[in-house]
């Protein structure tokens, strides 16, 4: 049986720092990053993969970390929210989510800056419905997205294409 | 055609050079939100960011049948999992609680008391049975496994028509001989005389959907105790702290002096987070029985199952008219479905108050019941009421216009109540204050694009589908109609908002406000507008929220109302503090209190520019009380209490433009117009994200969203977020958003509310048009959501060719 005697030590680099800390083997990324991490911005909507408020980078590419044991997280590095801002600064990502009123009550905030720093990283060219596909993958209560849209598409610059 | 209405974004601004103290630089302004530099960083605060040491954390045994006597319960098993510390079975709960206690009871209704945990016998799925705590949530899971409780399966109710049968199995025989719980009139003239007299009558039955507000952030609690202190300290993602200070007081039987709620990131609410659940009563008991902190975070499973549904209700309109579509009669007759308890915010009741819209009708009729089934409680969930019903007499008024011949357009515009009418008392007591509803009706046409859809020969596309244009007018009430309206109907709280406006030696001013931050931009909003009261820069004011032990007692996020009563408390408090400011300043100044203002940072001299101070001495003289005027008291801090004199009504009109494929009942929302009236518009910014975000909850519950129950076992099908389908970024229709600007009479600087508007038009509107689209098939619908399953088979009804 699993239970909080199956541990095991992972090492990762989380946010530029090297860590390592130990995790019952059951337990799923998005908890490890909040608890073990402190990483509060990491947030938990459904634990199911829907709602996207536990996206986070893991090597590079955006992640429901709801769907990840933290296990897996060992030797990978991880970006959360945490990691956005510039010199103590907004970074042009979540200064454009300020401007547009792409956030409310914020729950969802993370998940979206999370994708959309993984969409730009992947370089790739979208459309306005491309990325309001792109962008379903983390659902919203508030806004009604057409801030959050507005907002990743001015900070994804060139890369947003007519359709 | 602009698609919004918003100006450009700034971030705060600085006073403008000369400005008088009275001249608005704030109000009005699309100045960026305070609130979002921590929760773009991830340095928001939610309930489960507070993660002390020693946390334990609670998972609860739930009732899986919706109707069970709880025949046995054995813990035996799960007390000796190791980790376990606590568990709390139903005769513990009896022994030392209250039932749990309701903010706005149904008026005229018995109380339906029940527990935190069951006692004997669950009335819906999800319903608390045992609860645990242990050293992990994963570890109280566990043993929650091991709790045995054997059931006995009930015979259950779901259907809402079913259950106010006269043949239908009482479910709280103990109290009631049937399960309508209430039954309440209102009335004005002859309605049933003139629907019997019309010479054109139109009725039928409005099935609404039983929908969860779904906030991202799921509910939860962290409490501790200290008996040496006697003190109960909880965090809580809730509207209302002050409320859930006085709801555990009274359930937990201690005082309300033993108990401290803090609230401050929300992670939305919707109606939903209103005051006192089971759950955090439980968690409550366990941190007092063992003197360390307790967490519970619902998961989203529970969410489903045991936070308030909304919605749900049956609608028979009716309404009669003359030949030439001048109406006589409205009578709704609606069932409003309560779930299986009375929640702390019971079943809506803005139907009754908003029947009747925005029409000029003499003779009006109204009765709610509410019905009790064996699902989980319905509370608040923005709209409260007023989507249900205007979705009812909407479609109608459409039905009266085909039955008649008449344009929907003119039938509406023909009985509208016009600005001249205002202020207008309806059936049910209520007063509209002001507007031009007319005009909104005219600004949705026109920006839909009516005239050239009316004139055009044919609304066939050449790809098959049919083209419609559909209208849902609408009024919302917003705030309260003082305390004396609210001890009417029983409930537990006042129409008012009380802040605390206090100065420190730092030149700034702390707003505290009960009001906890669930993304509806009162930081901002408070802030603004109290830099205007003052006349200072708006970046010294810093607001405080939803802690009761820093805060004055007050209401809460709900209603529409935060703003409408704040800004008042604000504006009665800053003038106060104004007034002391420029006493103490013109004793520093040696000059006469009229040729001082306030401005940025200082007082100045209206034309000695070089004759000032600066806020930070005013605030130190009279905080240590050295250097004010020998009358006056030390201190710089003023509470209010501020309390509207009325409710002030919104009003507007959508206008939604579908493509729909008459053989397969698909369709898509071209554009989608809404029209509104919030009144002074504090922050044109916020005010485009409240109206869109509840525009998108409206288009959920119209085109999809629904909790399903079965028929036979009476359980939830879809309570999963896999199985709901809540609106995603790529499900947003395009939207145009204009508004009139009609400041109220009724309330201070003439505010309307805004959170709720966008959730109250689009069922109607949306339903308008896809009938429009399929006029030539005398397609009818009457019931929520519309999906093209739906009009698939509505294409297949008898009325139809």
């Amino acid at each position: 049986m699993l239970n909080e005697s199956n541990v095991m030590e992972i090492q990762a680099n989380v946010n530029g720092v090297d860590i390592a800390e130990i995790a019952p083997v059951r337990m799923h990324a998005a908890d490890f990053l909040r608890k073990k991490c402190g990483l509060t911005g990491v947030h938990i909507g459904c634990e199911q993969g829907v709602c996207g408020m536990c996206t986070v980078m893991v090597d590079g590419v955006a992640l429901k970390s709801c769907l990840m044991l933290a296990v897996q997280l060992d030797d990978c590095t991880i970006r959360t929210v945490e990691s956005l801002e510039e010199d103590g600064e907004l970074n042009a990502l979540q200064q454009a989510f300020r401007e547009h009123h792409g956030l409310q009550c914020g729950f969802c905030t993370p998940g979206f800056l999370m994708l959309a720093t993984h969409l730009k990283g992947s370089g790739k060219r979208y459309t306005l419905s491309d990325l309001r596909a792109e962008m379903s993958g983390v659902l919203c209560r508030c806004t009604g997205y057409e801030g959050p849209v507005r907002a990743v598409a001015q900070y994804l610059g060139d890369q947003m294409i007519d359709a | 055609m602009p698609d919004h209405v918003i100006t450009k974004p700034e971030e705060t601004p600085a006073t403008a050079p000369g400005a008088d103290h009275d001249t608005h630089t704030h109000i009005g302004r699309a100045i960026l939100r305070t609130e979002d530099l921590r929760l773009l960083r991830g340095d928001g605060y939610y309930v489960d960011d507070d993660q002390p040491g020693r946390v334990l954390e609670m998972a609860v045994a739930r009732c899986p049948f919706p109707h069970a006597r709880i025949v046995s319960i054995d813990i035996s098993e799960a007390l000796q999992l190791p980790g376990v510390r606590h568990i709390l079975c139903p005769e513990d709960i009896a022994d030392s609680t209250r039932p749990m206690t309701v903010l706005r009871p149904v008026p005229g209704a018995a109380a339906l008391p029940y527990y935190a945990l069951a006692q004997g016998r669950a009335l819906h799925e999800g319903q608390p049975v045992v609860s645990i705590a242990a050293t992990s949530r994963a570890v109280a899971e566990d043993a929650i496994e091991l709790v045995h409780i054997e059931y006995e399966p009930l015979p259950c109710i779901t259907d809402t028509a079913k259950t106010i049968e006269p043949a239908a199995a009482v479910l709280h025989p103990e109290v009631l001989t049937s399960n309508i719980l209430a039954e309440n009139v209102d009335q004005i003239g002859e309605a049933h005389q003139k629907l019997e007299e019309a010479q054109v009558v139109v009725q039928d039955r409005f099935r609404v959907n039983r929908v969860t507000p779904l906030p991202m952030e799921t509910r939860g609690i962290l409490a501790s105790w200290r008996p040496g202190l006697r003190m109960l300290t909880v965090r809580m993602s809730t509207q209302t702290p002050h409320l859930v200070r006085k709801q555990l007081a009274e359930i937990l039987r201690i005082e309300e002096s033993c108990v401290e709620v803090a609230a401050s990131d929300v992670g939305g609410g919707f109606g939903m987070k209103l005051g006192v659940y089971p759950e955090d009563v439980l968690a409550a008991l366990h941190a007092i029985a063992l003197r360390q902190p307790v967490k519970w975070i619902e998961d989203r499973l529970e969410h489903f199952r045991s936070a308030t549904h909304g919605r749900e209700s049956l609608h028979d309109y009716r309404i009669g008219a003359t030949q030439d579509g001048r109406i006589t009669s409205f009578i709704d007759d609606y069932v409003t479905d309560l779930g299986g308890w009375n929640s702390s915010f019971g079943s809506s009741q803005l139907s009754s108050v908003t029947f009747a819209g925005p029409y000029k009708v003499r003779d009006a009729y109204v009765r709610r019941r509410v019905a009790i089934t064996n699902k989980t409680p319905i509370g608040a969930y923005r709209g409260y009421g007023q989507p249900e019903v205007n979705f009812a007499r909407e479609v109608l008024m459409d039905r009266l216009a085909r039955k008649l011949g008449m344009d929907p357009l003119e039938l509406r515009r023909k009985n509208m109540l016009r600005p001249e009418d205002l202020p207008w008392t309806t059936a049910s007591g209520a007063v509209y204050d002001s507007g031009d509803y007319p005009l909104s009706l005219d600004m949705a046409a026109n920006a839909i694009g009516y005239d050239a859809h009316r004139a055009a020969r044919s609304n066939a596309l050449p790809d098959g589908r049919r083209v419609g244009i559909g209208f849902s007018s609408f009024i919302e009430r917003t705030g309260y109609a003082s305390a004396r309206f609210l001890m009417k109907r029983g409930s537990q709280f006042g129409a008012h908002e009380s802040l605390t406006l206090r100065a420190n030696r730092s030149g700034g001013i702390d707003i505290y406000t009960g009001v906890s931050s669930i993304g509806q931009s009162t930081e901002t909003a408070m802030a603004q507008v109290c830099a205007d009261v003052l006349g200072v820069d708006m970046d010294i004011i810093r607001v405080h929220s939803g802690d009761t032990a820093a805060s004055p007692l007050n209401t809460g996020s709900f209603a529409s109302r935060t703003m409408i009563a704040a800004a008042g408390a604000i504006q009665e408090a800053g003038t106060a503090l104004r007034a002391k400011i420029v006493r103490i300043a013109a004793l520093a100044l040696e000059c006469p209190e009229a040729e001082l203002t306030l401005e940025g940072r200082q007082v100045r001299h209206r034309t000695d520019s070089q004759r000032s101070i600066p806020l930070s001495q005013v605030f130190t003289r009279a905080i240590v009380g050295q250097g004010i005027p020998a009358d006056e008291a030390p201190g710089m801090e003023v509470t209010t209490h501020f309390e509207p004199p009325e409710a002030a009504f919104a009003f507007g009109t959508a206008a939604a433009k579908v493509l729909v494929d008459p053989l397969t009942g698909e369709f898509e929302i071209e554009n989608f117009v809404l029209v509104h009236d919030c009144g002074t518009v504090i922050n044109p910014m916020l005010v485009e994200g409240q109206v869109r975000g509840a525009l998108m909850q409206g288009f959920g519950a119209a085109l999809g969203e629904e909790l399903l129950y079965d028929e036979q076992t009476g359980q939830l099908l879809n309570g999963t977020m896999m199985d709901y389908f809540a609106p995603t970024a790529a499900d947003a229709p395009p939207i145009t958003l204009l508004h009139t600007e009609v400041p109220s009479p009724v309330t201070p600087m003439g505010i309307r509310g805004v959170g709720e508007v966008g959730t109250i038009a689009p069922a109607a509107a949306i339903t308008n048009a896809v009938c429009n689209a399929l006029a030539e098939f005398n397609v009818e619908i009457s019931a929520l959501p519309i999906t093209p399953e739906a009009i698939w088979h509505a294409l297949r009804s008898p009325q139809c060719e």
